[in-house]
């Protein structure tokens, strides 16, 4: 999986894009599939909990670098303050990103949080406090990585206009002193 | 002589700057001119790879990158280069850019890597929570690179345990572990920054997740022996070592009137972790 993929209308990085989707995917079926088999809350729990935190992990530090060129985490500086960094790649690459990768990434990660609120919304119709909390605790893991992303992505877009801007600037410069030192 | 740019370059000859230059043109969509000046006088702990700068000359793999950043000399083919925004504290950005660094070597980087290093990471956070160590009365320094996998699998762990040793509803054991824990570190959490404490909230829940360790132990051991006494003195055991783990973090965050408000409620959830441990037969 490297950047530099043969142009064309396929998924740049097949494996990755299965992976980014198999822990949802398998997270929301085994919930929805479980009741079926299982008796026990407790495995169903344990199950789509970790499912779900996997899939977390994979989004957050597998298919975000792989797929968009994103990537995003908290550090605590020396004064003993939490600051959240960003991290994108430059613009050249992120232009050569794959467009069907990165529809898929933004795509199912919204979709995923979806599916969350609509279980949700039918385990509170039902009452069910204990499912309540899988699908509380499954969102939650969802919505952090849709807003890590998400800010990454603007704090991307925003430093590449301050590119543009000081690089147009710095050459507008450049050009006006050579153009002077040459009269 | 430079066409004027206002880019620093390294300190170089003609030759090196005519390279430099071409190469800023060709990839003048990376922006180098953005990212200099971004760290003027940088620390080589800063290693933003920058492509005229020396970082990407490096297919190197991550620990060295940890180090050095800025020193080997320029000619790079410019693989994607990673400005990060705010790119001041350059020692953990390391492990994050280092990890993300030259492209293939990161994207070819095995996965398993970054769970080893995620893995070591709870370990060492672990052992600087839980055991004595210099650092545990700094708590800005001890729980630096907080994470929360720690937390989770300790709460799971402890809910499985407990669910395990119960002959009678063992689902509603586990929610009401699971939920009592998690809740209750939120709690608390929420409780030390109203009472004016200065505590970083993931920092805090991952804190109180590590502390549940001894009480995990616990539970393993009144899992395999049930004699009560035994079940009473180990959870006592276990319970002010879980105490003593958390009193330093707690305390520093809030003033020294406010202390008792702040560690009261995190005894009292450790406790009562405690009693459940101890009737669960």
């Amino acid at each position: 999986m490297d950047n530099f993929q043969p142009p064309g209308e396929n998924y740049a990085n097949p494996r990755t894009c299965l992976f980014h989707v198999l822990f949802k995917a398998a997270a929301l079926a085994f919930y929805i599939l479980s009741a079926l088999f299982f008796n026990s809350f407790v495995i169903i729990f344990v199950v789509t909990v970790f499912l779900a935190a996997l899939d977390f992990w994979v989004v957050k530090n597998v298919s975000g670098r792989i797929l968009v060129g994103l990537r995003w985490w908290n550090e605590i500086n020396e004064q003993g303050e939490s600051v959240w960094k960003f991290e994108c790649l430059d613009q050249e690459s992120l232009s050569r990103m794959n467009k069907k990768d990165s529809w898929l990434f933004w795509w199912t990660l919204y979709l995923t949080a979806v599916a969350w609120i609509v279980l949700g919304i039918f385990s509170l119709i039902r009452l069910q406090a204990d499912y309540l909390l899988v699908v509380g605790v499954c969102l939650s893991l969802s919505i952090a990585n849709i807003i890590g992303f998400t800010k990454c992505r603007k704090d991307a877009k925003k430093q590449i206009q301050q590119f543009a801007t000081q690089t147009i600037a710095s050459r507008f410069t450049s050009t006006i002193q050579t153009a002077f030192s040459v009269v | 002589m430079s066409h004027g740019d206002t880019i620093p370059l390294h300190p170089s000859s003609q030759s090196d700057i005519d390279e430099i230059e071409s190469l800023i043109n060709a990839s003048v969509q990376a922006g180098p001119a953005t990212v200099l000046p971004a760290r003027p006088p940088s620390p080589p702990r800063a290693s933003i790879p920058v492509s005229p700068s020396p970082f990407i000359a490096s297919n190197l793999p991550p620990p060295p990158a940890y180090q050095k950043a800025a020193t080997a000399p320029p000619p790079p083919p410019a693989p994607p280069v990673l400005p990060v925004s705010d790119a001041q504290d350059g020692r953990r950005q390391n492990i994050g850019s280092a990890g993300f660094g030259p492209p293939p070597n990161t994207l070819t980087e095995p996965v398993w890597d970054t769970v080893k290093r995620d893995l070591s990471r709870i370990v060492s956070n672990l052992k600087l929570v839980v055991f004595p160590n210099p650092f545990r009365e700094d708590p800005g320094k001890a729980l630096r690179d907080w994470d929360l996998w720690g937390p989770f699998f300790f709460i799971i762990f402890l809910g499985l345990t407990l669910s395990w040793s119960a002959s009678v509803k063992k689902s509603e054991v586990f929610a009401v572990a699971f939920a009592v824990l998690a809740a209750g570190a939120i709690i608390l959490t929420l409780n030390v920054l109203l009472l004016g404490g200065h505590i970083i909230f993931f920092q805090s829940l991952s804190l109180l997740g590590y502390c549940l360790f001894p009480l995990d132990v616990g539970a393993m051991i009144c899992m395999i022996k049930s004699n009560v006494i035994i079940k009473i003195i180990v959870v006592t055991i276990t319970l002010v070592w879980s105490s003593w783990a958390a009193y330093p973090f707690m305390s520093a965050a809030v003033g020294p009137r406010r202390k008792a408000l702040a560690l009261y409620p995190v005894f009292l959830m450790y406790i009562s972790v405690g009693f459940l441990i101890i009737a669960i037969d």
